[in-house]
């Protein structure tokens, strides 16, 4: 699978696709596409569901997400998220943190 | 501890060089019969361990290596990661508070979390630092 971050916009809200093996290699981008998906919309979802690795940086990039997100009222929802994704938030003590959906129609609405 | 050598890599300190760290690593685990899960563990908490070399030891991205070694005595896996960066203060070195929710510092964390134990000292006499993480692995035979 490749390492990929692609952004949709849709309305008030930006879905921000991930996949691959995510890695202090290029976590920033992740991080920047949901910072520039706060800034311009009401609501962000990150898809995770082809993600199968992902680091502290590719966690804190989440966090920091929801963190802002969360400052502002807006809503950031983790979709999908995949085993290795739930099991790397297991821990981290933070899958109790997120909200979390199954689907994108889900984090819309 | 002696014990037999499963993988002996040296890496550029670069986070573009991660992967082949973790694809090694993971091929060396994967021989020791070691479950899937356990397996991810164990390269979660090395990789952790060498993206703190990259972030935080060499300074302002200085050119630098990174030596990852993995030993195995019986059940018994040895892993030794040797940066040639300033020496750390071991006793700075901690897991954080896991109840604060806030972005970095999970590296720890998930070294000790997943190691039966671990110790960060500076290499006596060298320039550098050595991390010795050891990890049992249950179910898994002589080898």
């Amino acid at each position: 699978m490749k390492n990929e971050c692609r952004t949709q916009n849709d309305g008030d809200f930006v879905l921000v696709t991930v996949s691959g093996e995510v890695d202090l290699s290029w976590s920033q981008q992740i991080r920047k596409a949901i910072l520039d998906g706060l800034a311009k919309a009401g609501a962000v979802g990150v898809e995770l569901s082809q993600v199968s690795y992902i680091d502290s940086s590719g966690i804190a990039a989440l966090v920091e997400g929801f963190q802002n997100a969360r400052g502002k009222g807006q809503k950031f929802a983790l979709i999908a998220a995949s085993p290795s994704v739930r099991g790397v938030l297991e821990l981290a003590r933070l899958d109790r943190v997120f909200p979390m959906v199954d689907t994108v129609e889900a984090a819309r609405a | 501890m002696a014990g037999r050598a499963l993988l002996k890599l040296t890496i550029p300190a670069k986070a573009e060089a991660l992967k082949s760290l973790r694809d090694a690593l993971n091929e060396a685990l994967d021989r020791t019969g070691a479950e899937a899960g356990v397996r991810e563990r164990l390269v979660l908490a090395v990789h952790e361990a060498a993206c703190n070399v990259i972030r935080h030891a060499y300074p302002d991205g200085a050119d630098g290596s990174i030596r990852l070694s993995l030993t195995r005595q019986r059940g018994n896996l040895r892993f030794w990661l040797r940066d040639f960066a300033p020496p750390v203060d071991p006793k700075a070195i901690k897991p954080r508070d896991l109840s604060e929710c806030r972005p970095g510092g999970l590296g720890i964390n998930f070294i000790d979390d997943t190691m039966d134990s671990w110790r960060l000292r500076p290499v006596k006499h060298h320039r550098g630092n050595v991390l010795t993480m050891r990890k049992r692995l249950r179910g898994t035979g002589h080898q």
